[in-house]
C-alpha cells in the first residue's frame, strides 16, 4: 500500500473536533474528579498505579498496538513472553505482591503465569504441612516448580464431588496411583497447564482399601524439569481457542496409572497415616472457606471496574458521536450528541451508577471481610458465615450486571462499538468467565439459599439477630402484620428499607415452600435465583446508601452520587417492579413515580457530569486500548490511523477474481503464511 | 500418534442419552422438518449444497479460531471463489449459492456484490444503465460493494459528507472527502476486494442563476470504479484500504475510502428515480415504491434467519445440557443413583425453553410477511402496498425485536453451559461474535423503534380524530376496538385454576400495545412532550407492539395451518406458544398490569405456571431442536453434535486438532526463549511486534 497522500494526512474530522467536546463537557461540571478519584481508590494507590503504569509504557514488550492483529498461536507466544518480561521487571523495580497485581490489571490480558501466582502457591501455602512448604513452596516461589491448580474435568466442574480422577494408597509401597478412569475424568480448563507448567496441584479422589474418601489435593510433578517434555504415562496438553482468554493455555491433563510418593498429598487438614493406612482427619477445611470469600469479594470489587471500562468508553465517544439534529430543533446548525438522547441515557447512566454502587458494595465487604478475620477469635465467625453467603450472592449479581452491561456498551456505539479498536469487544471476551468461574452464577444461588434458609429458621425461632441478614429479618418478621409503607420517592432510608423488605420477604417464602410445603429442592431453583436477585441487590443498595452515610466530601461530590444511588435504586425497582409490589414493597402507583423519575428526572440530572464521573474512574488510554474512549476525545483520528497505519491487511494486493485460484498477489513486507 | 488416552471412554454414554431422549418423545421429526422448512425446497437443497461443500478440503472448519485476521481474510477469499467456481460447474441457481454461504457460514467477500451492490443497480439504475452494468456483474468482471456509511455517520444518511459536485463545464461529478469523518467507513468487501463501490454522496447542483451556489439534493447513488483493472491498485485520488480487526467478522474486508477531487462521469449517477440534465437540473421520476416492497422481503428474511441462529444456539445448548449431568437430586437418598441431567434443573430449563419456544413464535411471523408480500408483489409495482403498508411500517419493530432476541440467546445458551460454553467446542464463537453486527446493521436496534412508534402514533391520532372510519388493517381494528372500550376494560386473567387462557393472552398483549400507542399518543400529540425525553417510552411501544405481532401470528397459526400435523406435535406447538407467551409477560409483567391489560394477580401465578409448562416441554425438548435440521456440519459443534459424542469430539479437538500442542515452550522466565530448544531468544517475537 502507498504510502498516506498527504491530502489525506491533512484532513481533519468535520467539526466540532471530539477534543474540543470533551473540553467542554468537563467544564459543564464542577465534579472534582481528582478527589472523586480519591475517594474511589486513594491518593496512594493511584499514584503506586501512576508510577507502575509509567514503566509498563517505556517497555516495548508491552505495547499493546499488535494485539488486535494476531492469530492464536502469535497471540500466545507472545504472552509467554509477556509474562516473562513482567516477572523480571518484578524483580528489576523491587515490586511488592499488590503492585504486581496492579501491573497485572493494567495490562488487562490473562497471563500464563497467573495461576501458578494465584492458585497454586496459595493452595500450598493454605494445605501443606511445614515438610511440604520445604518441599514445594520454596522452589515454586522461586519459579522452579511452575505450577497450576487442576480441579475441573471434561465431565466435573460444579460437581467436584462428582470427580473421576482417582489417587489410590498402595499401602506396602506407601504412595498414591493417579489414574484417569474414563476420558471425562480428563482435567480440563486448567489455567496455566496447557504449556507451561511443570507442576500441578490435582484433586482427585483419594481411595484407601478400595473406599473413597471424596477429592483432596495432590502435588504432582507432570512434565521434566529440563526437556520440558510431558513425563511418561502423563498426558498434557491445551485444549484449544476460546472466546477469550486466548492468551492463556488453558490444559487437559490425563494420567495412565502415575505413582507419586506419600508427600504428594497435601496433608494440613487431614491425610493417610502411613503405617496404619488410616485416613486422620487433623483439622476443620472450613478454615479454607475464607480464602475463597476473599476470591469472591475480590471479583465483586472489581465487578465495578469491570463496568467502568465499558462505560468510560461509550460515555466519551457518545458526547463525541453527533447524529440527527434533535427532531424538537429543526434548525439547529450542529447534530445532537447521541448521549443527549434518553435512548442512549438509558443504557449507559444506570451502569455509570452500577459501576459506583459495585464498587463501593465491593470495597464495604472487603473491610468487613478484614475485620472479621481480626475479630475470629471473639464471634467473628457469624460474621464470616454472613460474609460466605453475601460473597457468594453478590458475585453472582455482580459479575452478571458487568458482563450483560460491557454488551450493552459496545453495543450502544453503534457500528463502531463492532469494530476491535473500540476496546470493548476482546476485555469482554477475558471477562466473560467471571460468571462460569469460582462457582456459577446460577449455582452459587443455591448457597445462598442454604445460608438464608438457616438464617430464616432462625430468626421464625426467635433467636437474637447476629448479623445484617438477620436484621433485616427479624424487622420483617416485627412489621408482618402492619405492612409498612415506604416513601421511596422522597427518602433514601425508605428506599433501602423497600429493597430489604422485598428480600426478606422472598427468603420467609423460600422457607415457607420448603419447610412448610415440603417443595422438592430442584423445583425451587427459580425462586432461588430470585430470591438471590432480591437479596443481592438489597445489599448492593444497602452499602451504597451507607457509603453516602459515611463519607465526607466535596458537597458536589455527595449530591452527584445521591444521584447515582437514587438512579440505581429506582431504575432497579422498576426493572423489578413485580417483585416490589407482590411483596408490598410497594405499590403500582410507587413503580410508576419511580419509572418517571428514573426517565424524565434523574438522567437530566446526571447528564451534564457524565463525563466527569466517567474521567473519576481514572483509566488511562494504556489501559483501555480504545479509539473510541481516548481521554483527548481523538475518536476518528485513532479510528484511522490504526485503520490505515497498523493494519498489516492493507499491506496485501488482492486477486478479486473468481477464476482466479490465487487470493493475494502481492503482499507487502513479511505476513504469517497461511495455514491451510 | 497412538497414546494410552485412545481407549478411554467417557463415564456416561452420550448416544445412548440422546437416543433415549428421542425415543421419550413422539414427536414426527420429518413431518415438523417439513413443516418448517419447505418453502423453495430449503430441507432437498440443503442437503444437496451440503454434499459438495462438506467434501471440499477448503471448506473444512477446523482451524477457523487459531488464525489471523490476515488468514481469515485470505481463507475468506479463497472459499468464495471456490463457491463461485463450483456453483458455475454445477449449475447452481441464486437460491443454491444462498444456501452455499449460509453453510460455509462466514461472511463472503462476495456478499455484498451479490446482494446490495447488484440489487441497487438493479432497482435504481436506468434501464440503459443496467443493460451495461448487470452482464459485468453477473460475470464477475466487476466486484462492487455498497458504501454509504462514513465515519461520522451511519444513522443519520443526511448527515453524510461526502459530496458529488456538478461541474458545469465539463458536465461531470467530482466526489469528494472534506473531512477525515467523511471517509467512508464499514462498507463491505471494500477494504481489499471491490474494484467498484455504490458510493452515496450529497448531490450538489449550481443554484439556477447562480453560478458559484451550490444547493445540495440530498444523499444519491454513483457507481464508481475505484481500483484500476489490471493492477487492482487504488485509482488516482482514491485512498481506500481495511478497517482493521473487529469483533467478528473476520473474513470480511469491511473498508475505508476518501476522494481527492475524483471525477465521475454524468453517467455514474443512478437515474431511475432522480436525474440531472446536461444543464444542471435536477429533475425526479417514479415513485421508489419498489424499494420498500423489497425492503419488507428484507426484513422478513432477517426473521427467518434469526428463527434458524436462535434454533442453533438452542439445538446445541438443548444437546449438551440432556448429556451434561452433574450432581445427584439432592432430595434422592439412592447413592447409586446416576447424576442429574442439567436440563432437568429449571434453572436451566428457564435460561433454554422459553428460546425454544421463541424460535417457533419468530417462524411463523416470518411465514406471515412473506405470505403478504408475495399475496401482494402485482399491486406493489404499481405504488399501492395494499396490508403491506402496515407491515411494511412495522418490520423496523419486528427487525429490532428479532435480531435482539437472536443474538442475546447464543450468549444466554452458552453461558447456560458453564465451562464448555465459554471454549471454541461450543460452536457458538464464532457465531456470537459475527451474529453481533446484527443488532446495528440494516438500521440500529434503538434507532428504528422510532420510525414504530412514530408509525403508531400517527395511526392513534387518526383513530381518535375519526374513530369511525374504515378499518384498513389489524392496527386500525385494534385502536378503534380500543378507543371504544377503554372506560369499560376490566383487566384479564390469564392463569387460572381452570387452566391457561390463550384468547386472553393475545387479547393482553393486542391491548398493552393499544394502551402504549395511546399513552404515547397523549405525551406526544395532547401534551406535546419533547420527542428526545419521550425515546425510552417509544422503545418499549414499539417492543410490545412487535411482541403483539409475534403472539397474533402464532396463534392464528393454530387455524390456519395448511397440512394437519400429527399428535402430539400440534398439543407441543401450542405448549411452545404458551411457554412463549407467559415468558414475556413475566418478564415485562409491570408494563401488561400498568397498562391494565391483565390483573396483578394473575400475574403472580405466571412462574408456577411457566415451570409447568417447561415440564410438560422437556420430554419434547431433543425433537423439537432435531425438527429444526442444522446439519452437525454447520453446528461446527462438539457439544451440539446429533450423535451425542461431546466429549470424545471435544478431546479430539483439544488433543488431536490443536496446533499449540505441537510445540513445547520454554517456561522459565529467567530464559528469554519462547519455543523450547529453538534459541529464539525472543528476538522472532520482537521483530513482529
Ligand atoms: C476461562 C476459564 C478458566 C478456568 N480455569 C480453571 C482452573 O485454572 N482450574 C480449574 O480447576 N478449573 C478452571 N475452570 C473451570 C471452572 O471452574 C468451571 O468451568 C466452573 O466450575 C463451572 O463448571 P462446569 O463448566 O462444569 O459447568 P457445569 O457444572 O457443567 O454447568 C453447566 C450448567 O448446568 C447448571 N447446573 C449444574 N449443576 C446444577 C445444579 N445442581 N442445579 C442447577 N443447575 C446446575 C449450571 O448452572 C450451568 O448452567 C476454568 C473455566 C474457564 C471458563
Ligand atoms: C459488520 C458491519 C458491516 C457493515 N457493512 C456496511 C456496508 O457494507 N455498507 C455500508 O454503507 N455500511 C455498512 N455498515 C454500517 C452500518 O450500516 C452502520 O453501522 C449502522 O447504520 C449504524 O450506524 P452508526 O454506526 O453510525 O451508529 P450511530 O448512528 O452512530 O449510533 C450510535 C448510538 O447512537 C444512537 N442513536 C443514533 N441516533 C439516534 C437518535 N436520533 N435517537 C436516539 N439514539 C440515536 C444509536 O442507537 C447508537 O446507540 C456495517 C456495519 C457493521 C458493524
Amino acid at each position: 500500500m502507498p504510502q498516506t497522500p498527504s491530502w489525506v494526512k491533512q484532513l481533519k474530522p468535520s467539526g466540532p473536533q471530539g477534543s474540543d467536546l470533551l473540553a467542554s463537557e468537563r467544564a459543564a461540571s464542577n465534579v472534582p474528579v481528582e478527589q472523586l478519584s480519591e475517594l474511589l481508590f486513594t491518593k496512594e494507590t493511584i499514584q503506586k498505579k501512576n508510577k507502575i503504569l509509567a514503566t509498563l509504557k517505556s517497555e516495548e514488550m508491552f505495547d499493546k498496538s499488535p494485539n488486535y492483529y494476531a492469530g492464536r498461536y502469535e497471540y500466545f507466544e507472545k504472552s509467554v513472553a509477556r509474562a516473562k518480561a513482567l516477572r523480571n521487571l518484578k524483580l528489576r523495580e523491587n515490586w511488592t505482591l499488590e503492585e504486581y497485581r496492579i501491573a497485572c490489571d493494567l495490562i488487562s490480558e490473562p497471563l500464563p503465569y497467573s495461576l501458578h501466582e494465584g492458585m497454586f502457591v496459595v493452595t500450598l501455602k493454605d494445605q501443606g504441612t511445614p515438610e511440604q512448604q520445604e518441599r514445594f513452596t520454596k522452589p515454586a516461589d522461586d519459579y522452579k516448580i511452575i505450577g497450576c491448580y487442576a480441579q475441573t474435568e471434561l465431565g466435573h466442574g460444579s460437581n467436584v464431588r462428582g470427580l473421576e480422577t482417582t489417587a489410590t494408597w498402595n499401602p506396602e509401597r506407601k504412595t498414591f496411583t493417579m489414574h484417569s478412569p474414563y476420558l471425562t475424568a480428563s482435567k480440563w480448563w486448567i489455567g496455566s497447564l496447557g504449556k507451561m507448567a511443570n507442576f500441578a496441584c490435582v484433586m482427585a479422589q483419594l481411595i484407601i482399601n478400595g473406599k473413597s474418601y471424596g477429592p483432596h489435593p495432590f502435588i504432582v510433578q507432570i512434565r521434566d524439569l529440563k526437556t520440558h517434555e510431558p513425563l511418561e504415562n502423563v498426558h498434557v496438553g491445551d485444549i484449544g481457542p476460546k472466546v477469550g482468554y486466548n492468551t492463556m493455555d488453558n490444559g487437559f491433563l490425563l494420567f495412565n496409572n502415575v505413582e507419586v510418593p506419600h508427600i504428594s498429598m497435601l496433608a494440613r487438614f487431614s491425610e493417610v497415616d502411613p503405617n496404619t493406612s488410616k485416613y486422620v482427619r487433623k483439622a476443620d477445611p472450613k478454615l479454607i472457606y475464607g480464602t475463597m470469600t476473599w476470591v469472591r469479594s475480590t471479583i465483586v470489587m472489581q465487578s465495578g471496574s469491570a463496568l467502568a471500562r465499558g462505560v468510560t468508553i461509550a460515555t466519551r465517544y457518545s458526547a463525541i458521536r453527533r447524529q440527527f439534529t434533535d427532531r424538537d430543533e429543526p434548525k439547529a446548525k450542529v447534530e445532537t450528541p447521541v448521549l443527549n438522547y434518553s435512548m442512549v441515557q438509558i443504557r449507559l447512566f444506570p451502569l455509570l451508577a452500577a459501576t459506583y454502587a459495585l464498587h463501593f458494595t465491593g470495597k464495604a465487604m472487603m473491610n468487613l471481610y478484614t475485620r472479621a478475620q481480626e475479630t475470629l477469635s471473639k464471634g467473628g465467625a457469624s460474621i464470616l458465615a454472613d460474609l460466605h453467603g453475601s460473597s457468594c450472592a453478590l458475585k453472582a449479581l455482580s459479575s452478571t450486571i458487568a458482563v450483560e452491561g460491557l454488551e450493552v456498551c459496545r453495543r450502544a456505539c453503534g457500528g463502531h462499538g463492532f469494530s476491535s479498536f473500540s476496546g470493548i469487544g476482546n476485555w469482554y471476551g477475558n471477562y466473560l468467565p467471571t460468571v462460569t468461574f469460582e462457582g456459577d452464577n446460577y449455582m452459587l444461588t443455591q448457597q445462598v439459599a442454604n445460608y438464608v434458609l438457616k438464617s430464616a429458621r432462625a430468626a421464625l425461632a426467635g433467636k437474637a439477630a447476629k448479623n445484617e441478614t438477620g436484621h433485616i429479618l427479624a424487622e420483617y418478621l416485627k412489621k408482618k402484620d402492619i405492612r409498612p409503607s415506604f416513601d421511596i420517592t422522597s427518602s433514601n432510608a425508605d428506599i433501602v428499607s423497600a429493597f430489604a423488605w422485598r428480600a426478606a420477604s422472598l427468603i420467609f417464602d423460600i422457607q415457607n415452600k420448603r419447610d412448610n410445603l415440603k417443595t422438592a429442592w430442584n423445583d425451587l431453583l427459580v425462586d432461588f435465583y430470585r430470591m438471590n436477585k432480591a437479596y443481592a441487590q438489597y445489599m448492593v443498595v444497602v452499602n451504597f446508601y451507607n457509603t453516602l452515610q459515611n463519607t465526607k466530601a466535596a458537597p458536589e461530590i455527595e449530591s452527584v452520587l445521591s444521584t447515582l444511588f437514587r438512579l440505581y435504586a429506582l431504575h432497579t425497582l422498576d426493572q423489578e417492579a413485580s417483585d416490589f409490589t407482590a411483596t408490598g414493597a410497594c405499590t403500582e402507583r410507587q413503580v410508576a413515580v419511580a419509572r418517571s423519575t428514573v426517565e424524565q428526572k434523574l438522567l437530566k440530572e446526571i447528564r451534564p457530569h457524565a463525563l466527569r464521573l466517567v474521567d473519576a474512574w481514572d483509566f488511562d488510554d494504556y489501559v483501555l486500548d480504545s479509539s473510541l474512549g481516548r481521554h483527548d476525545g481523538k475518536v476518528y483520528e485513532d479510528m484511522f490511523y490504526r485503520a490505515s497505519e497498523l493494519n498489516p491487511l492493507n499491506r496485501v494486493t488482492v486477486d478479486p477474481y473468481p477464476e482466479s485460484p490465487v487470493c493475494f498477489r502481492k503482499v507487502e513486507e513479511a505476513h504469517p503464511k497461511s495455514k491451510l | 500418534m497412538p497414546d494410552f488416552t485412545d481407549n478411554l471412554k467417557p463415564r456416561y454414554d452420550g448416544t445412548a442419552t440422546l437416543q433415549a431422549e428421542r425415543d421419550a418423545s413422539s414427536i414426527n421429526v420429518d413431518e415438523l422438518a417439513k413443516h418448517l422448512l419447505s418453502r423453495n425446497g430449503f430441507l432437498e437443497r440443503q442437503q444437496r449444497v451440503l454434499n459438495v461443500l462438506s467434501k471440499e478440503k477448503l471448506f473444512n472448519k477446523d482451524q477457523l479460531l487459531n488464525l489471523s485476521r490476515p488468514d481469515r481474510y485470505y481463507l475468506g477469499l479463497a472459499r468464495s471463489k471456490a463457491i463461485q467456481r463450483i456453483g458455475r460447474k454445477l449449475g447452481w441457481d441464486d437460491e443454491d449459492y444462498k444456501m452455499a454461504e449460509y453453510l460455509n457460514d462466514e461472511m463472503s467477500p462476495y456478499h455484498l456484490h451479490t446482494t446490495m451492490f447488484v440489487t441497487t443497480v438493479r432497482e435504481q439504475g436506468s434501464e440503459e444503465q443496467k443493460a451495461y452494468w448487470l452482464p459485468k456483474i453477473t460475470n464477475f468482471d466487476i466486484i462492487g460493494c455498497y458504501a454509504q456509511t462514513e465515519l461520522g455517520h451511519g444513522s443519520n444518511v443526511r448527515g453524510l459528507e461526502t459530496v458529488a459536485k456538478w461541474d458545469p463545464e465539463r458536465k461531470e461529478f467530482e466526489i469528494h472527502s472534506p473531512h477525515l469523518t467523511a471517509s467512508k467507513w464499514w462498507n463491505g468487501a471494500m477494504g481489499r476486494t471491490a474494484t467498484h463501490a455504490i458510493v452515496v454522496a450529497q448531490l450538489l447542483l449550481p443554484k439556477q442563476g447562480k453560478a458559484h451556489e451550490y444547493e445540495n439534493h440530498g444523499p444519491q447513488p454513483f457507481i464508481v470504479q475505484i481500483r484500476a483493472e489490471k493492477t487492482h491498485q487504488p485509482m488516482d485520488g482514491i485512498v481506500v484500504g481495511d478497517i482493521g480487526p473487529k469483533y467478528g467478522y473476520a473474513s470480511m474486508d469491511n473498508g475505508y475510502m476518501l476522494f481527492d477531487h475524483y471525477r465521475v462521469l454524468k453517467s455514474a449517477l443512478l437515474s431511475r428515480y432522480v436525474d440531472v440534465s446536461d444543464d444542471g437540473k435536477f429533475t425526479r421520476h417514479g415513485h421508489p415504491a419498489v424499494l420498500y416492497g423489497s425492503l419488507t422481503f428484507v426484513r422478513a428474511n432477517i426473521i427467518m434467519h434469526a428463527r434458524l441462529i436462535l434454533a442453533r444456539a438452542v439445538t446445541v445448548a438443548v444437546r449438551y445440557l440432556a448429556i451434561r449431568r452433574q450432581f445427584r437430586d439432592r432430595d434422592s437418598t439412592n447413592e447409586q443413583e446416576d447424576e442429574m441431567k442439567v436440563l432437568d434443573y429449571p434453572t436451566v430449563q428457564i435460561r433454554i425453553l422459553p428460546l425454544l419456544a421463541t424460535t417457533f413464535a419468530l417462524h411463523y411471523t416470518g411465514e406471515y410477511m412473506y405470505m403478504l408480500y408475495q399475496r401482494s408483489r402485482e399491486t406493489i409495482e404499481k405504488g399501492d402496498f395494499g396490508p403491506l403498508a402496515e407491515l411494511h411500517s412495522a418490520s423496523s419493530g419486528l427487525k429490532s425485536l428479532c435480531t435482539m432476541l437472536a443474538a442475546d440467546s447464543i450468549e444466554t445458551c452458552r453461558r447456560a453451559m458453564g465451562g464448555h460454553g465459554f471454549g471454541g467446542g461450543s460452536g457458538l464463537v464464532l457465531i456470537n461474535a459475527d451474529y453481533l453486527s446484527k443488532p446495528t446493521v440494516e438500521g440500529d436496534n434503538w434507532m428504528i423503534t422510532q420510525q414504530v412508534a412514530a408509525y403508531l402514533i400517527k395511526k392513534m391520532t387518526q383513530a381518535v380524530k375519526n374513530p369511525n372510519n374504515k378499518a384498513k388493517d389489524p392496527t386500525d381494528v385494534l385502536f378503534q376496538t380500543y378507543l371504544q372500550t377503554r372506560s369499560s376494560r376490566t383487566p384479564k386473567t390469564i392463569v387460572s385454576s381452570s387452566g391457561i387462557d390463550d384468547e386472553a393472552i393475545v387479547d393482553a398483549f393486542q391491548w398493552r400495545a393499544a394502551d402504549l400507542s395511546y399513552r404515547a399518543y397523549q405525551a406526544r400529540v395532547v401534551e406535546k412532550k419533547p420527542w428526545t425525553k419521550l425515546m425510552v417510552q417509544l422503545h418499549n411501544l414499539s417492543r410490545a407492539y412487535s411482541e403483539q405481532i409475534l403472539v397474533t401470528n402464532f396463534y392464528s397459526s393454530f387455524e390456519t395451518t395448511s397440512s394437519p400435523l400429527s399428535a402430539p406435535t400440534p398439543a407441543v406447538l401450542r405448549r411452545c406458544f404458551r411457554l412463549y407467551s407467559l415468558y414475556t409477560l413475566d418478564t415485562f409483567a409491570s408494563s401488561f398490569t400498568l397498562t391494565n391489560a391483565v390483573t396483578a394477580e394473575s400475574t403472580y401465578a405466571l412462574l408456577d405456571a411457566i415451570l409447568e409448562l417447561m415440564t410438560e416441554l422437556r420430554p419434547h425438548a431433543v425433537k423439537l431442536v432435531d425438527a429444526w435440521s442444522i446439519p452437525d456440519w454447520l453446528l461446527d459443534s462438539a457439544l451440539g453434535r446429533s450423535d451425542g459424542k461431546v466429549y470424545e469430539d471435544l478431546y479430539d479437538r483439544a488433543h488431536r486438532r490443536n496446533p499449540l500442542n505441537k510445540i513445547t515452550f520454554n517456561p522459565d522466565y529467567r530464559s528469554e526463549e519462547i519455543v523450547l530448544g529453538s534459541g529464539d531468544g525472543g528476538r522472532d517475537l520482537l521483530a513482529k511486534l
